[in-house]
């Protein structure tokens, strides 16, 4: 009897290890990764994060899935982590809607949403990694980036 | 007919001219004069711009080609432009055999790396340590590591803040110069910093 529980205990362990596993995993990908800093701010510029409207400082961490926007006076100027460097002009609104980069081979792909307004782009590690790794995408058109500085503007409702 | 297929077209011109413009994107030189490259795509057509000032807009659904002045573009994306972080910079500084002691060249070059960072109001600093094939695996592995952490330590007590600074050490797995194994190479002892 006492050996079956132990051969049946002994069976569950992979499952119960597989169950730990994704659950760490899951939490893992809960929180959203650090993706680069906020380097300059004018005027209003907000970071929206999980609904929230926080107002951007200089310093500022960035997260994947977060969204910028700049008020009529507002601009801010990001860094991300694989030297890609952002800014935006006033009423502007973005996302920065999917990135992953592995800085022990500096490859990574990234997709950024501009809804309005303008950005200037000067791209990094990610753009150089293979052609189609980095994305913009505007509500009706999408940039594939290959090593370059660039500039885009999206008219918005008007 | 034929009268009436024309006039549709001249319409369908003129209403692409008169619909407003929905995004405009323009490539702009590297420093080297030259650029990359942007492939711009809306629905199933494509616009490759990889010239300096190359530009092309969407316009009632249509990607185009156009033609945009420089004061132009200085007017439409002046402000974006002025708030560009600094850029990126990266440095090497060398290393004497088997230490984590600076080269007396590199330690000249140390300050105009800490100058770098220094002039940035909110800065990150990545310190990569690596040697060369001499010595093996473990003790280079850790040798990498004290190379960044002697930067790093270096930079700390000039007044700039630890947190903002990582180390790791690759050992002589990322050379500069590819050489046999248990070669003495001056430009492998080195450290990366990359500050943002």
């Amino acid at each position: 009897m006492r050996s079956i529980a132990r051969a049946e205990l002994r069976a569950a362990i992979p499952g119960l290890a597989a169950a730990l596993i994704l659950a760490w995993a899951t939490a893992g990908f809960a929180a959203n990764s650090k993706i680069g800093m906020v380097k300059t701010v004018a005027g209003q510029a907000v970071i929206v994060r999980d609904g929230a409207r926080l107002p951007a400082k200089v310093g500022d961490v960035v997260l994947e899935k977060d969204a910028i926007e700049t008020g009529p006076d507002g601009t801010i100027g990001i860094t991300l982590t694989d030297n890609t460097v952002m800014s935006a002009g006033p009423q502007s609104v973005l996302a920065l809607t999917q990135y992953n980069f592995d800085s022990s081979n500096f490859n990574g792909t990234m997709l950024t949403d501009i809804r309005k307004g303008t950005l200037a782009v000067v791209s990094g590690d990610i753009a150089r990694s293979s052609p189609n790794a980095m994305k913009v995408r505007t509500p009706t058109a999408i940039l594939g980036v290959r090593g370059t500085r660039f500039t885009v503007q999206v008219n918005g409702e008007r | 007919m034929r009268r009436i297929v024309l006039l549709s077209l001249v319409l369908a011109a003129l209403t692409a001219c008169t619909e407003p413009r929905q995004a405009l994107v323009v490539v702009l030189p590297n420093p080297d004069g030259g650029s990359g490259a942007v492939t711009v795509t809306e629905g199933d057509k494509s616009v490759l711009l990889d010239q300096p000032y190359a530009a092309t807009e969407v316009r009632g659904g249509a990607v185009a080609a156009v033609k945009l002045p420089s004061e132009q573009v200085q007017q439409i994306f002046g402000q974006a432009l002025a708030a560009r972080p600094i850029l990126p910079s990266q440095f090497m500084l060398y290393f004497i055999s088997d230490s984590d002691q600076l080269t007396p060249e590199s330690q000249r070059q140390y300050r105009a790396v800490f100058e770098d960072i220094k002039r940035r109001p909110a800065y990150e600093v990545e310190v990569v340590g690596h040697t060369d094939t001499l010595g093996d695996r473990t003790y280079n592995q850790q040798l990498s590591l004290q190379r960044a952490r002697a930067i790093r330590d270096q930079l700390v007590r000039d007044g700039l803040e630890a947190r903002a600074i990582s180390t790791a050490g690759r050992g002589a797995l990322d050379l500069a110069v590819q050489t046999g194994d248990q070669v003495s190479e001056p430009r492998n002892r080195r450290v990366v910093i990359t500050v943002r």
